[in-house]
């Protein structure tokens, strides 16, 4: 079976919309084929799981799209530290400014967050995949691997992205502090 | 509010706790009902309610606080045990690590009822999870580094324990004390403002 990505995409965006207006308890596949202008024959040849699937695959889209934003917000960045701040500071506000996610976050944390967890796992390998080109090009301290590193750093990153604890990331100065001594003291050579 | 700590293992009260987590470790906190507590700890479901009034959802406190002393107590022990800095960090991922790994009811109540406990612990309401942990390792801490790095280095740490046991990682396990000591040695320590011992 040819599969349309655009059609896929479409579905996805419409389902996005439909969890932006009613969450994801109410959100069913009729609203959605509503949506995109799609039959409900067309939305079930795409996601034969149907609902559970659908609504898995919207969260899995908009993760993703959430970490490409981030990625390309950052891919600029003169050095590896500001580049890792930046990330920090961009992430941290576009996750308080995400309305649905907030919204979510709020009313349906229970539906959320087991899939959010799940994300996780493809998350860690997408930011290790993005970190890896940049810890190549660094002096990296005697014995550490790139690979090794990009694996702490994308933890530490989600970790701190998912919840600042004690930090303020909206204050640039505490987000370099941060970088500099638990993201990169062990990693960056000192020289 | 009945008090359930470790002073009170071996009685009633601890009983009916074992033998709920023992029933949540089979069948998850949904399915579990009173009854198959009272059967499992061998006692009326009366003795249930009268020990835990208001029922299921007391005596799922009562098994929270009293799994949380417990994890508290080995942890304290740990760092009581350890001999420098290291140790104490290397020793308290470790453990928590394995007690977090080993705990049956809640990897059940994780892998199938992830709804139950994550919205507790996860993404937002983390920082509850990391305040306790920070809070009750940092005076452990602090006479090695101080105790404004403490709390800090305690936060840390918590963090490492917990994206290594929700994502575990290829290379790493931190249940294992070689590999969590290589983490510490490799990322941690070099972290942190050592001048700030005394």
């Amino acid at each position: 079976m040819a599969v349309d990505l655009t059609v896929r995409e479409r579905i996805l965006e419409a389902g996005f919309a439909c969890v932006a207006r009613y969450g994801l308890a109410k959100t069913t596949v009729e609203d959605v084929a509503r949506a995109s202008r799609l039959s409900r024959a067309t939305l079930y040849r795409y996601f034969p799981g149907g609902r559970d699937q659908l609504l898995r695959d919207v969260i899995a889209w908009e993760t993703g799209r959430f970490f490409g934003r981030l990625a390309e917000a950052v891919a600029g960045a003169p050095d590896f530290p500001s580049l890792l701040e930046e990330a920090l500071l961009f992430a941290h506000r576009a996750v308080e400014e995400h309305e649905v996610l907030q919204k979510v976050l709020q009313t349906e944390p229970e539906r959320l967050l087991p899939q959010l967890t799940v994300e996780s796992e493809r998350v860690l390998v997408f930011i290790r995949r993005f970190l890896v080109p940049y810890l190549e090009r660094e002096e990296l301290r005697p014995g550490v691997e790139p690979e090794e590193a990009a694996d702490y750093v994308a933890r530490m990153l989600l970790s701190f992205i998912g919840n600042q604890g004690r930090w303020d990331l909206s204050d640039p100065a505490q987000v370099a502090e941060l970088v500099r001594t638990e993201l990169l003291a062990g990693v960056l050579s000192d020289r | 509010m009945t008090l359930v700590g470790p002073d009170r293992v071996g009685t009633q009260e601890q009983r009916v706790i074992d033998a709920a987590l023992r029933c949540v470790a089979r069948w998850g906190i949904g399915k579990t009902t009173l009854d198959d507590v009272a059967r499992e700890a061998s006692c009326s479901r009366a003795t249930i309610y009268r020990l835990f009034p208001g029922g299921k959802d007391a005596l799922l406190e009562a098994i929270t606080r009293t799994e949380l002393n417990r994890f508290f107590s080995g942890l304290a022990q740990r760092f009581d045990e350890a001999h420098d800095l290291e140790d104490m960090l290397v020793g308290g991922i470790v453990y928590a690590s394995r007690a977090l790994a080993g705990h049956e009811a809640l990897q059940f109540v994780l892998a199938y009822e992830p709804e139950v406990v994550l919205p507790k612990v996860a993404f937002h309401h983390a920082d509850r999870v990391l305040t306790a942990i920070a809070g009750f390792a940092a005076p452990y801490l602090a006479p090695h580094v101080g105790a404004d790095e403490a709390s800090r280095v305690a936060e840390w740490v918590a963090r490492l324990v917990l994206t290594y046991t929700l994502a575990p990682a290829d290379n790493v396990d931190i249940g294992d004390e070689e590999s969590a000591r290589r983490l510490v040695r490799t990322f941690v320590l070099p972290g942190l403002v050592t001048s700030a011992v005394p």
